[in-house]
């Protein structure tokens, strides 16, 4: 068999589709498959208003879809892309946006679920208040879906920005990190995010007075769990605009694999952490309106120490990035940094998680018991401390393998 | 695009050693500083019992972060470290909303202010904590639960400078580069002010907060 670029071109363009539309279904099935059951329970409490409920499931289930459509675009534009000047780089790229939105797709879909599902169960409790719990979901649902339109704007740039042709130089593997960096990002933050827009609709239904509170915390609570996707974002962004000179083949190809590792993997737990935290702080304030100040603080200060994981992620794909190494054709100095890459990625999930679980049960708690929130801020920072450090040996570990190995 | 990541710096030759200065971030940072100054005349100047809106404002900030520091640490320290808090929160507001005028950067957007600033706070943090409770009860807690932990506890104490300046850092350069490239995408039409509103005002103002709490919390931790 012959394998001239052309169809190196459509190989990928084909294998991105694939992977866009598989793994983009993933997300927004097991969100939609929530939101039903949700509506079902709803439901079985108030049978009479299963008009209304009804109504508020199908809307929920539309816009957690919308993650999925965003998949089904790109991958029906990798089908039918014209690349006009083939090139080995345009195959990069094209693998590149597949894996971006493919991934970038799961965890919004799975987020926005969450929000519809509530909101549902908070118009069996109250239905009068309908129309506001549908804004609350759509407006939390909308803010799920941000980390899969940054992973589209990423996979949307690889397809159709003209990178110059013949530059293969280093750029394939630049722009391969850059998808696999967007893609893996944008899940944590998807799912995240749908936390707090759900226990703001629940806590509607427990205090209406308090809305308009709950609805900024909760914009506050999902803005913040939005970083680490932000952060993938940025990563994604370098590397596709970076230009790479004269820097030698061997070991650098590794070296942009692993920077786009590090941040897109240690983001998942990051933002499924920071999510957490949101989504108690929204539950603590129905139930205490008057602590929201005491919340919202120790909300931030959770969420702030959950992100450190995708912070040293970040940091140690800057340095893959923008450190010059010498040139070698040994395998070991590449499987070096790519190792670097995958240590803090896959060290950085279990501890984003862990500490949003701290997170979580301290801001729960502040609400109940107000007066002693310096106490549980305290335990808090100590628990997350000890829960943080596997999250930076792992940074030892990767810097070790950077520096000295 | 080709400005994606430039920054414009005076590299002096002297002695053999190359001194670089970043110019932009440096008039940057004292805009910031005269807008405060000017500020912070007029918010104090003909103090009224009858305030006028400047001074209002003024006082709010300054009496919500006098607060928030007497929650974290006690009376008498909030006293001590409530002016470094509130100034430090101020600071970082404006320096994170300057980006929205056109031609201005923010001056957090350059790795070397976030990290001055955490060096700053961790080392008051320590100072803090040194102070309040003596050398060898200090030195103590870096042999907690065992001796063999001291290498761990030193570098988990040093990766919070680490956090704090690049959470700082990677939002709002995140958000200008997201701001920048999106701008390139669409000629400048529609979305730009939309992304400059909400990376601009509401992260830069989040991301201050953090920032300012966490550097509170840095020091609560040690003196307790």
């Amino acid at each position: 068999m012959d394998f001239d670029v052309e169809t190196w071109v459509k190989l990928a363009a084909y294998t991105g589709g694939g992977i866009a539309m598989g793994f983009g279904a993933i997300g927004a099935a097991i969100g939609e498959g929530y939101t039903a059951a949700q509506a079902n329970l709803a439901l079985s409490t108030n049978v009479k208003n299963s008009g209304s409920i009804v109504k508020n499931m199908l809307v929920g289930q539309a816009v957690a879809e919308s993650a999925s459509i965003f998949a089904l675009v790109v991958a029906i534009l990798l089908l039918f892309i014209d690349v006009p000047v083939p090139s080995l780089l345009k195959a990069a790229s094209l693998l590149a946006a597949g894996i971006s939105m493919g991934f970038g797709a799961i965890g919004a879909g799975i987020g926005s679920g969450i929000p519809g599902g509530d909101a549902c169960l908070g118009i069996a409790r109250k239905p009068e208040m309908a129309g506001r719990f549908t804004t609350t979901m759509l407006i939390g649902s909308a803010v799920c879906q941000t980390p899969a339109i940054f992973a589209m704007v990423v996979a949307l740039i690889l397809m159709f920005m003209n990178f110059g042709q013949g530059s293969l130089h280093l750029n394939w593997a630049a722009h391969l990190g850059a998808g696999i960096c967007m893609g893996f990002g944008a899940i944590g933050s998807g799912i995240g995010s749908g936390f707090p827009g759900g226990k703001a609709c629940l806590g509607m239904a427990e205090q209406p007075e308090a809305s308009p509170r709950l609805m900024t915390t909760m914009l506050i609570g999902s803005a913040v769990c939005q970083t680490p996707a932000i952060f993938a974002m940025v990563v994604a962004l370098i590397l596709m605009f970076m230009k790479f000179g004269n820097a030698p083949l061997h070991p650098t190809w590794a070296a942009l694999f692993g920077a786009g590792i590090s941040t897109g993997l240690a983001a998942i737990g990051s933002g499924v952490g920071g999510g957490m935290a949101a989504g108690a702080s929204c539950e603590g304030i129905a139930r205490n309106p008057e602590t929201v100040g005491k919340v919202t603080t120790i909300m931030l200060v959770g969420q702030a120490v959950s992100q450190t994981p995708a912070i040293f992620g970040l940091l140690v794909s800057f340095i893959l990035i923008f450190k010059t190494f010498p040139e070698s054709y040994t395998l070991s100095a590449a499987m070096a940094l790519l190792g670097a890459g995958i240590c803090m990625g896959f060290g950085g999930i279990g501890p984003g998680i862990g500490t949003g679980m701290t997170a979580e049960s301290a801001v729960r708690w502040v609400a109940r018991n107000v007066e002693h929130a310096g106490d549980l801020m305290r335990t808090m920072l100590v628990g997350q401390a000890v829960s943080q450090s596997t999250a930076i040996y792992a940074m030892v570990i990767s810097l070790v393998l950077i520096f000295v190995v | 695009m080709e400005n994606l990541g430039k920054i414009h710096q005076l590299i002096i030759p002297l002695f053999g050693y190359k001194i670089t200065i970043n110019l932009e971030v440096i008039i940057m940072t004292w805009i910031v500083f005269v807008v405060l100054i000017i500020f912070g005349l007029f918010a104090s100047r003909k103090k009224d019992i009858l305030p006028r809106p400047i001074q209002v404002l003024g006082e709010m900030i300054v009496s919500t972060f006098y607060q928030l520091t007497e929650d974290a640490l006690d009376k008498e320290m909030a006293r001590k470290y409530s002016p470094l808090v509130c100034a430090l929160f101020m600071f970082l507001l404006l320096s994170n909303w300057l980006g929205i005028i056109p031609h201005l950067e923010e001056p957090t957007k350059d790795l070397n202010t976030p990290l001055g600033l955490g060096l700053m706070g961790f080392a008051i943090a320590h100072y803090a904590g040194i102070k309040s409770k003596g050398f060898k009860a200090y030195a103590k807690e870096y042999f907690q639960p065992m001796f063999f932990m001291m290498p761990l506890n030193l570098i988990g104490e040093l990766s919070k400078i680490v956090s704090i300046s690049f959470r700082l850092f990677g939002n709002i350069m995140g958000g200008s580069i997201i701001i920048l490239v999106v701008s390139y995408l669409t000629y400048s039409a529609v979305l730009p002010p939309l992304l400059n509103a909400f990376f601009g005002l509401f992260v830069g103002t989040i991301q201050a907060f953090v920032f300012t709490m966490l550097t509170l919390v840095y020091i609560s931790v040690q003196v307790k």
